[in-house]
C-alpha cells in the first residue's frame, strides 16, 4: 500500500511527503525528521531529480516554479515556488514567469531564467504533457523565451490546454552551470526540427528522447540547491540534508537539518510512529488498531484532508457478461460499500456515496445539487436480481449462471501489494457470495504487472485508481482515455477497439449518441462553465452506465507530531498534500518553544 | 513340531510369510512408538492434521460466515483464536487451509522423492555414461535458485491448485535425493547380495526394484516427510510474500494478511491471526520431527534401545 501511496501522489500530480525531527528537542540545531512518501532511499543514487530513485527530495532540496494547492475545482491553484509570481493569457496562450528576486542556488549563483530554459530543455528529454517532442500534442509548449535575467515566457502550440499553466508551473528547475551541458549546443535547433513532420523530424524526435537515459543516469558530484535545503550525505538507512544559507527565504526555514528515514514498507513508518521519531509524515495506509497505537504517542496528531483519488472496480466491457450495463448495475446494488470500507481502509477512505467519477467532495463542488439526482445505488439485492433477470443471466440451485446456462465466475483481479485493496476485494467477493454470485479474488504479484495484464485484456473485473483530480480532465480521462480506447494523436482524438493500443476497458465509443471520450477531451479547452455542463454530462452517463463502481473515496491521512515542531497546516489545509519542506517555504513551521 | 511346520514362510505360523511379517513389522513400530511418547504424540499430530485436510472443508460451510461487528475480535470460546479482517473465525480459516498445505506437501514430496529416487537409482546402478548425464542434469536442477524461479513463475503462472503448487515444488527439490540416492546405490551394488542377484542372472529391474530399493525403503520414506516439511515452508513462504493467488484461508495469506493488512507485528490487535497460522505450521513440522524420529529407530536395527 507504500507503494500505491506513491503511485497514486505520481497519478495526480501531487508531492507527499513529509518531514519530522529526531529524538532531540527543537531549539539550536534542531533536525526535522520525516520520511519521502514517494520513494525509498537508494544511497548509490545520483543527486539528480530526473532520476525516479534519484538522492533528492522534493521541497527541500528540489524545486519548482510553483506548488500546487489542494483545490478541489482549480488545478490552477498555486503556491510561489522558485516563482514569485506569473501571469497567463485567458487562454493559457502564453505563460510569463517571473523568478523569485533573492533566489540563490547553494553555491551562491543567483537562479536565473536561464537555469529555467535549461530545465525546460531536459524536460523535453524525459517527454511529458508540456514538454512532448509529439506534433500537435496538446498543451505543449511551443516556445521558451527569456525575457530578462528573471523573466520567462513560456508560449502554448496551437492545439491548446487549459492544464498548461498547472503543467508549466510543475516545472522542477535544476542550475544550468551543473546540468545544462546535458543538452547538445544545438539542442534547440534540433527541438524545432522536431516539431516538423518528414524524416528529418522524426531524427531530431529520436535524438532527443535519446538523451533521456544521459539525463537520468546522470550524477552530479554533490548537490546544488535552490530549495530552503542541500543535501549533505546519504546511507542506505536515511539522507541528510542541511539548510542552503541561500534560500530566498531562508527566515522562515525552522530545522536546521531535515533527516529523511529509509523505509521498506508500511510496517516500518508505523513503528517509526508510534516510537514518535517522526514529526511528519505523508499519507500511509494504517490499520485501525496501528492508528489507535499512534494516536497515544505523545505529540502525535492525525490531518485529514481531501485526496482527490478513489478507488474502483473497473471492468473489462468485451468480456461477458461485463458489457452489458444491467450487469454491473446488478453488482453495484450487491456491494455494500460501507462494510467494505471499513474493513478495507478505514482510516484512509471513505465510501463512496454513487458513482460520478468525481471525488465526493469534489462532486458536491461541480455538480451541486445534481449529485443528489444520482442513483446512489444502495445494497438492494431485489435490485440487483431484477437487473440480472433482466441481462438474461440466471439462477441455478441458488447460484447466478450465464445467460446459456454456463457457471459465472466472476474474478477479481488486485496486485497483492496492495494490502487495502486485497482487503476491499475479499470483502465485497464475500457479499457476491452471499448473494449466489461465484465470486473470488486473483492477485497478481505486482502494480506493474497487473497493469500490463489490465492491459493484454486478461482481466475481467480489477481494481483502478480513478477521479484523480482537480482537472476535471485528468479526472474523466481515467475512465474515458486511453484504457477505454480514446487516445490523443498529433492533436486528434481517435477510438481503438476493444483489445487494441491498450483499450482493455472496452467500452462502446458512444452511448446514446454520447460519446465521453470526446467529451472528455473537451475539457481540456473548455470554459469553465462549460466544464460543469461537461462534468455533469459524464457523471449521469457514468452513474447510469457504471464503467466502473466507485467504491471508496481516499482521505489524504497524515501525521505530524507536536513535540518538537508546531505550526502544522490544519485538516483539510490546500497545504496538506504538499511536503513539509513547501510547509516550512511558507512560514508555517516553528520550533516548539522549550 | 516337525521341522516342516516350523520353517520360516509358511503361510499361518508366528512370523512366517508376508502376513506374519507385516504383523512383526507393526509390533515393533508400536514397540518404537510407545517407547517415546512423543512419538505417540507426533503419530497423533498427523493424525489430527491428516483428519483436518480431508474433513475440514466438509465441515465447515464453502462460504466461512462473518461477523461484521466482530473484525479483528480477540480470542474467545466462540473464536479461540480470534477473526480476521473481515469477522470470519481464524481457527475455521486453518482448519479449512490445511487441505491446500498438506495436499501441496504430499504432492511435492511423492514427485521429490519419486523423481530423485529414480534417477538416482539408475545413475547410481549403472553408472557410466547414464550417471554422468543424470548427474549433470541433476547438478543443473541444483544450480536453479529455487525462490527467484518460483517468483519469476508466479508472474506468468497463477498456480490455481495444489496440485500445480505441489508439481513445481516437486520439479525443483529432487536434486538432493537423487545425489544422495545415488551415493548409496553405488555402495550397495558392491555389496555380496548384489553380487549373488548378478551372479543368478536376475534381470537390472529386478535388482533395482527388488533388491536395492528395498534397502533404501527406510530413508527414502523419511525424505517423504522431510520433503514435506520443505514444501509447506516454500509454499507458505510464497503465499506470505503474496506472488501467488489469494484464498482467504491459505496458511500463508493469513500470515501475509495479519503484517501487512493487520500490523500484528505493531499492534496486538492481528496478533491471534498471526499466531493461528503459525502455530499450525509449527505443529505440523513437531509432529513430522517426531514421526521421523520413529522411523529412524523403526529402520535402522542399530539405534533399538532393547
Amino acid at each position: 500500500m507504500k507503494r500505491l501511496a506513491a503511485i497514486a501522489a505520481a497519478l495526480t500530480a501531487a508531492l507527499a511527503a513529509t518531514a519530522c525531527g529526531s529524538g532531540q528537542g527543537a531549539g539550536a540545531g534542531a533536525v526535522y525528521t520525516t520520511i519521502d512518501g514517494s520513494k525509498q532511499i537508494d544511497a548509490t543514487a545520483p543527486i539528480n531529480p530526473f532520476n525516479p530513485k534519484g538522492s533528492t527530495f522534493v521541497g527541500y532540496d528540489v524545486m519548482a516554479l510553483a506548488w500546487p494547492k489542494n483545490d478541489l475545482m482549480d488545478p490552477n491553484a498555486f503556491y510561489p515556488g522558485l516563482a514569485r509570481s506569473w501571469t497567463a493569457t485567458p487562454d493559457q496562450g502564453e505563460v510569463v514567469v517571473h523568478l523569485q528576486p533573492r533566489a540563490r542556488w547553494s553555491d551562491g549563483r543567483p537562479v536565473t531564467s536561464q537555469d529555467v530554459r535549461a530545465s525546460i530543455g531536459l524536460a523535453y528529454t524525459q517527454g511529458g504533457t508540456a514538454y512532448t517532442v509529439n506534433a500537435g500534442a496538446a498543451g505543449a509548449a511551443a516556445d521558451i523565451r527569456v525575457v530578462d535575467e528573471r523573466t520567462v515566457a513560456i508560449r502554448q502550440g496551437a492545439n491548446r490546454s487549459n492544464a498548461f499553466l498547472r503543467n508549466v508551473l510543475s516545472t522542477v528547475i535544476v542550475p544550468a552551470h551543473v546540468f545544462g551541458h546535458l543538452l547538445p549546443a544545438d539542442f534547440w535547433t534540433t527541438l524545432a526540427q522536431a516539431r516538423g513532420t518528414g524524416k528529418a523530424a522524426e531524427a531530431a524526435k529520436a535524438e532527443i528522447t535519446g538523451l533521456s537515459q544521459q539525463v537520468i543516469s546522470f550524477a552530479p558530484a554533490r548537490d546544488v540547491s535552490a530549495g530552503p535545503f542541500v543535501l549533505e550525505r546519504v546511507n542506505p538507512g536515511a539522507a541528510l540534508l542541511r539548510r542552503n544559507e541561500y534560500f530566498y527565504d531562508a527566515d522562515k526555514i525552522a530545522p536546521d537539518r531535515v533527516k529523511v528515514l529509509n523505509y521498506t514498507g508500511n510496517e516500518q513508518i508505523w513503528n517509526y510512529l508510534v516510537s514518535g521519531k517522526l514529526d511528519s509524515a505523508p499519507f500511509t495506509a494504517v490499520p485501525a488498531a496501528v492508528m489507535a497505537r499512534i494516536k497515544r504517542t505523545p505529540g502525535n496528531e492525525i490531518r485529514r484532508g481531501y485526496s482527490p483519488v478513489a478507488a474502483s472496480l473497473a471492468f473489462n466491457q468485451s468480456h461477458a457478461p461485463y458489457g452489458d450495463p444491467r450487469v454491473r448495475r446488478a453488482l453495484a446494488y450487491l456491494i455494500d460499500r460501507t462494510q467494505m470500507t471499513r474493513i478495507a481502509s478505514p482510516e484512509a477512505g471513505t465510501p463512496a456515496v454513487t458513482t460520478s467519477g468525481v471525488h465526493a467532495d469534489a462532486a458536491r463542488a461541480w455538480l451541486g445539487a445534481g449529485l443528489d439526482t444520482l442513483n446512489p445505488y444502495p445494497v438492494d439485492p431485489a435490485k440487483a436480481s431484477a437487473e440480472l433477470r433482466a441481462a438474461g443471466m440466471v439462477k441455478k440451485d441458488g447460484r447466478w449462471a450465464m445467460p446459456d446456462g454456463s457457471p459465472w465466475k466472476l474474478r477479481i483481479n488486485v496486485p497483492a501489494s496492495f494490502s487495502d485493496w486485497v482487503a476491499a476485494a475479499k470483502s465485497i467477493t464475500s457479499q457476491l457470495n452471499d448473494h449466489g454470485i461465484d465470486a473470488s479474488v486473483v492477485t497478481s504479484a505486482d502494480y506493474v504487472l497487473y497493469l500490463d495484464e489490465l492491459a493484454q485484456g486478461k482481466i475481467d473485473v480489477g481494481f483502478w485508481l480513478m477521479a484523480l483530480g482537480p482537472s476535471p480532465y485528468n479526472i474523466y480521462q481515467r475512465l474515458y482515455g486511453p484504457a477505454n480506447g480514446w487516445q490523443l494523436l498529433a492533436g486528434r482524438l481517435r477510438h481503438a477497439p476493444p483489445g487494441q493500443d491498450g483499450n482493455w476497458m472496452g467500452g462502446p465509443e458512444t452511448i446514446g449518441g454520447v460519446n465521453p471520450g470526446e467529451l472528455t477531451n473537451r475539457l481540456n479547452l473548455a470554459t469553465p462553465e462549460e466544464q460543469k455542463r461537461i462534468v455533469g454530462t459524464l457523471a449521469r452517463l457514468t452513474n447510469e452506465q457504471l464503467p466502473v463502481i466507485q467504491l471508496y473515496d481516499y482521505v489524504n491521512t497524515q501525521f505530524v507530531n507536536s513535540t518538537r515542531f508546531t505550526g502544522w497546516p490544519p485538516s483539510g489545509s490546500e497545504a496538506l498534500r504538499l511536503p513539509a519542506g513547501v510547509w516550512m517555504q511558507l512560514g508555517l513551521i516553528h520550533e516548539r518553544s522549550p | 513340531m516337525t521341522a516342516a511346520t516350523v520353517l520360516p514362510g509358511q503361510p499361518g505360523t508366528p512370523g512366517g510369510g508376508p502376513a506374519g511379517v507385516r504383523r512383526n513389522f507393526w509390533r515393533g513400530v508400536g514397540r518404537v512408538l510407545r517407547r517415546k511418547p512423543s512419538r505417540l504424540a507426533g503419530v497423533a499430530i498427523l493424525v489430527m492434521f491428516a483428519l483436518m485436510a480431508i474433513f475440514g472443508p466438509i465441515v465447515y460451510p464453502a462460504v466461512l460466515p462473518r461477523d461484521d461487528d466482530a473484525l479483528y475480535a480477540p480470542p474467545s470460546l466462540a473464536h479461540p483464536f480470534g477473526t480476521d479482517f473481515e469477522g470470519t473465525d481464524v481457527l475455521a480459516l486453518v482448519v479449512t487451509g490445511a487441505r491446500y498445505v498438506i495436499l501441496t506437501g504430499v504432492v511435492t514430496a511423492v514427485i521429490t522423492v519419486a523423481l530423485g529416487t529414480a534417477l538416482g537409482l539408475v545413475a547410481g546402478f549403472h553408472r557410466g555414461r547414464w550417471d554422468a548425464a543424470l548427474m549433470r542434469l541433476t547438478d543443473l536442477q541444483l544450480t536453479i535458485p529455487g525462490l527467484p524461479l518460483l517468483l519469476v513463475l508466479s508472474t506468468i503462472w497463477k498456480f490455481d491448485g495444489p496440485l500445480e503448487m505441489g508439481l513445481v515444488l516437486g520439479l525443483l527439490g529432487w536434486g538432493g535425493i537423487a545425489r544422495a540416492v545415488r551415493s548409496q546405490t553405488l555402495s550397495l551394488r558392491e555389496r555380496g547380495f548384489i553380487e549373488a542377484a548378478r551372479g543368478l542372472g536376475l534381470s537390472t529391474t529386478h535388482i533395482v526394484v527388488r533388491e536395492l530399493l528395498p534397502s533404501m525403503a527406510p530413508y527414502i520414506a523419511m525424505n517423504v516427510l522431510i520433503a514435506v516439511t520443505g514444501a509447506i515452508y516454500a509454499q507458505v513462504g510464497l503465499f506470505f510474500l503474496g506472488v501467488l493467488p489469494f484464498e482467504s484461508n491459505n496458511w500463508g495469506v493469513m500470515l501475509n494478511l495479519a503484517v501487512f493488512g493487520g500490523g500484528a507485528l505493531t499492534s496486538a490487535a492481528a496478533l491471534p491471526y498471526l499466531l493461528a497460522p503459525l502455530l499450525a505450521i509449527l505443529l505440523l513440522t513437531l509432529g513430522i520431527v517426531l514421526v521421523v524420529d520413529a522411523m529412524d529407530e523403526i529402520f535402522n536395527p542399530r539405534l533399538r534401545e532393547e
